[in-house]
């Protein structure tokens, strides 16, 4: 028993020893083949560049680091980039969440007045950290401590040379989590239905003939209006809604509203609250989003539905943004509590707009008729009887994987409130 | 934002009159309630000649905006509530739009955490009153500047934001047809009006202008050449490093940091860093989600130019403990991973929109991990000891647009050293064989 106990603890200094002896944060890490992230690397080249990822669940991140990364909220995304190019890259950690926590933060969460722990867990963590620049010709690993997504996690790697930008984008599964992700099979099946519009008349008139709103699982009552259009996906869509600090949502389930409920009760931030499932295609939201922004009152909800449509093969997502304000009580949610959403839903939108137009993905924006006008002083109700109102239209954001600048966004001449922005602006085309 | 509790005040309120009678006091509490405690009523008038009178004013391309913070007082005139109590700082705002160019004023990149009017109209909501929260409602929501401003019209509203204190960085974008009208104005706030420094400010850029180096090497050695840290009130350098440089007009620098959500909010310990015998000009902070403590930045404007450019030399920093420090944590320390900061600031920067051109000089004197770690007491900081130095302008680029200058000494040296490791790599190789 000695024997062994011996053993055990020379292994635990041999590997202490050799995670603090450097190696780690660069090439491979052998010893941290044993866990299971690897398997489920996800891997995209782009010319010279090679990027794969994995997104460590809550065990295996105390595994490698030693410490409860995800009691803290943190979860550790692995990244590993192979340079074939003749220009060096350097890899943005905002891109992959505009809240990352950098290595030596995340060690003081664990350390507490010890210096000798200090020292230890904060060159562990740098060791583990990637680190920057990739020098052609090399290959780089590490990791990059992010906020903690459950059930799925949009993997964002924008990798910056002199002028020069390249992005890879990945949607993880993290075992050990649900979400409100329909699952990738599901998003990633062609259905024999998708007709794919190329006329721009044609594709118009299709977003208008939409339904005006989503709808209770019976299909029965009309709920929150479908007041959004996203053409785009993985490649820019998605990369931009990342970059503004958008991540998917937990399902609703039971732990997920007791977690809600104590997050009220502390007024503390909790970067997920339950989302209701709402209807469209006779099916729930494909992909939930949300935005936290100062507390469990200040939250953005996005629901997305993928649309039998394409735009010049583009993917096609209708959805609803709603904008929380605060919480309340209602009879209509088993769970007795829901959002109190703003009232002006198109407040909304525009934020949601606003907010994606510094993403430097959105290349084009319109809005088309569907959702009907509901004037403020003659609202409609929500399936959580929350009244809204609004003019009526549906905001179409055109996503390009090449990135825009502030000064070449473009308005089409589509829809406008009277004497709107789209329709006044497009007057002027390209002054 | 901070929700007043109504009912918990009206309840003190009752029990600090009667403490015995709980009976009463919850009668008394229930009818309060019922009664919204106080009742809101709008006011009479809107009359924003105070506002213009105080407003500043900037014009660029046919297009005028003018701004003013509210007063507490401006407040009580507007929304006949403080709305500074809930943590909200309300901004009077006109635009005069003489452009063709229908403009859209962009809120989120005035405050990327702004508030919507019904938002804050919602935290002033009283109980079981419906009827006078729908007129709080339209009332906030009249006032709001919304919508957009049409080729020869004139606009004005008001925008509700996150707080600055001192001097408001406000920064304005009217995005339009394939352009963007950037705006960054610096009204001063009411309540901090002795912490003003505008008229300061203005005289520090007026002498820069005596010293414009024009020359790229010597700009670079001038850079090298910087004191390494802050000094203390004895002259002594042991403050923070100054570990970024950044080269631009003051209203687009302002643009890119306001964007990317800081603001400007000094604090009672950065006045003891001291560069140029004074402390910092400015102070902007970040906050994360949650109101987790803040990284900052600490600016002084330096008495030279660049091509006619401003120059701002800045400590960026972060506690120690993050967002992971305890709230009773004492005064914040600043964190020895400083090139982790100046990372973090370096990304905002480029997906700001407004980063031209990065670079790296010497400056900040190198300190090892082993080093801080084996003297503990004597270092107060890990580095690789360079200042990154950033070109800001006002024409908004994309992120594979900016240039990456080759006067990069960190990269230079990991290429040498890279190179060095495969000579030697080769050599072995060639010696086993």
């Amino acid at each position: 028993m000695a024997l062994t106990d011996s053993l055990k603890s020379a292994f635990v200094l041999l590997a202490i020893t050799l995670t603090l002896t450097g190696c780690a944060s660069k090439g491979p890490l052998p010893w941290l083949e044993t866990t299971d992230y690897r398997e489920r690397l996800q891997t995209q080249t782009e010319g010279g560049v090679r990027v794969s990822t994995s997104v460590l669940s809550a065990s295996e991140s105390q595994t490698l680091y030693g410490v409860p990364l995800a009691r803290k909220g943190i979860q550790p995304v692995w990244i590993e980039v192979q340079n074939h190019d003749d220009t060096p890259y350097w890899f943005m950690s905002l891109g992959l969440d505009p809240y990352y926590i950098p290595a030596s933060e995340a060690a003081d969460a664990f350390t507490g007045n010890n210096v000798d722990t200090y020292h230890e867990l904060t060159q562990h963590f740098q060791q583990l950290a990637f680190q920057n620049p990739v020098l052609p010709g090399a290959t780089v690993s590490g990791f990059i401590l992010t906020n903690l997504h459950e059930g799925v996690k949009m993997v964002e790697v924008d990798l910056v040379a002199s002028g020069h930008l390249k992005t890879f984008s990945f949607l993880s599964e993290i075992p050990g989590f649900r979400a409100d992700y329909g699952g990738k099979e599901h998003l990633e099946d062609t259905p024999d239905d998708v007709i794919n519009y190329t006329d721009d008349a044609a594709f118009r008139a299709a977003l208008e003939a939409l339904p005006c709103c989503v709808s209770n699982k019976k299909g029965t009552r009309n709920g929150d209006p479908l007041n959004l259009v996203i053409i785009g996906g993985r490649d820019d869509a998605f990369p931009a809604l990342v970059r503004r600090g958008w991540s998917p949502t937990e399902a609703t389930y039971t732990g997920s509203v007791m977690k809600m409920i104590n997050s009220v009760l502390s007024g503390e931030r909790y970067p997920y609250s339950p989302i209701s499932p709402l209807y469209l295609y006779g099916r729930p939201q494909d992909l939930a989003l949300q935005k936290a922004r100062d507390n469990v009152h200040q939250r953005n909800h996005l629901r997305l539905w993928l649309s039998p449509m394409r735009y010049h093969s583009q993917l096609v997502w209708v959805g609803q943004i709603s904008r929380d304000i605060g919480t309340r009580l209602t009879i209509h949610s088993p769970y007795l509590t829901t959002h109190k959403i703003d009232p002006n839903v198109d407040t909304a939108l525009l934020a949601l707009i606003e907010d994606l137009i510094y993403s430097q993905h959105l290349s084009k924006i319109a809005l088309v008729k569907g959702v009907g006008a509901a004037p403020r002083d003659a609202p409609r109700q929500n399936l959580t009887t929350d009244p809204y109102y609004t003019a009526g239209n549906r905001g179409v954001l055109f996503f390009d994987e090449h990135s825009t600048s502030l000064a070449d966004i473009e308005f089409l001449p589509w829809e406008g409130s009277a004497g709107g922005m789209v329709k006044a602006a497009s007057k002027d085309g390209n002054q | 934002m901070r929700y007043p509790t109504t009912g918990a005040a009206c309840l003190q309120a009752s029990l600090d009159v009667s403490p015995h009678a709980i009976g009463l006091v919850l009668i008394c509490w229930l009818c309060l309630a019922l009664s919204g405690c106080s009742t809101w009523q709008a006011p009479p008038a809107i009359d924003d000649t105070a506002l213009r009178e105080r407003a500043v004013t900037a014009t660029h391309r046919d297009v005028q905006v003018s701004a003013t913070v509210l007063s507490t007082e401006d407040n009580e005139k507007f929304f006949a509530a403080n709305i500074n109590d809930t943590g909200v700082q309300s901004v009077w705002v006109e635009v005069v739009n003489n452009s063709l160019h229908t403009l859209w004023l962009l809120q989120s990149g005035t405050d990327p955490d702004y508030f919507s009017p019904l938002e804050v109209a919602w935290s002033l909501h009283k109980p079981l009153s419906p009827g006078t929260n729908s007129k709080i409602d339209d009332h906030f929501d009249d006032l709001s500047f919304e919508g957009l401003v049409q080729p020869g019209e004139t606009r004005t509203g008001i925008l509700y934001t996150n707080p600055h204190h001192g001097t408001r960085i406000l920064n304005i974008d009217l995005l339009g047809q394939r352009t963007i009208f950037p705006f960054t104005l610096f009204p001063p706030v009411p309540e901090d009006i002795d912490r003003d420094k505008s008229d300061e400010i203005a005289k520090l850029f007026a002498d820069s202008e005596h010293n414009d180096y024009q020359d790229e090497a010597a700009f670079r050695l001038a850079l090298e050449q910087l004191p390494c840290c802050a000094s203390d009130t004895r002259g002594s350098i042991t403050g923070d490093p100054i570990n970024l440089v950044l080269i631009g007009e003051f209203a687009d620098i302002g643009a890119a940091l306001i964007r990317r959500g800081y603001r400007h909010i000094p604090q009672d310990q950065d006045q003891t860093q001291l560069v140029f015998n004074r402390p910092p000009d400015l102070v902007a902070r970040k906050t994360g989600q949650g109101g987790v403590p803040a990284n900052w930045l600490r600016v002084w404007i330096a008495p030279f130019r660049y091509q006619g450019q401003p120059v701002l030399l800045i400590q960026s920093g972060r506690p120690v403990g993050g967002r992971f420090r305890p709230a009773d944590g004492g005064k914040p320390v600043l964190h020895p991973a400083i090139d982790e900061t100046r990372s973090l600031v370096a990304q905002d920067l480029l997906y700001s929109g407004g980063l031209e051109k990065l670079g790296f000089v010497e400056g900040v004197n190198p300190v090892t991990t082993e080093q801080l770690f084996n003297h503990p007491g004597e270092f107060a900081y890990h580095s690789d000891g360079l200042r990154a130095v950033f070109f800001i302008i006002t024409r908004p680029l994309s992120l594979s647009d900016v240039e990456i200058l080759d006067w990069v000494p960190a990269l230079e040296r990991q290429v040498n050293e890279a190179a060095e490791e495969n000579a030697q790599e080769n050599t072995d190789t060639q010696q086993t064989q």
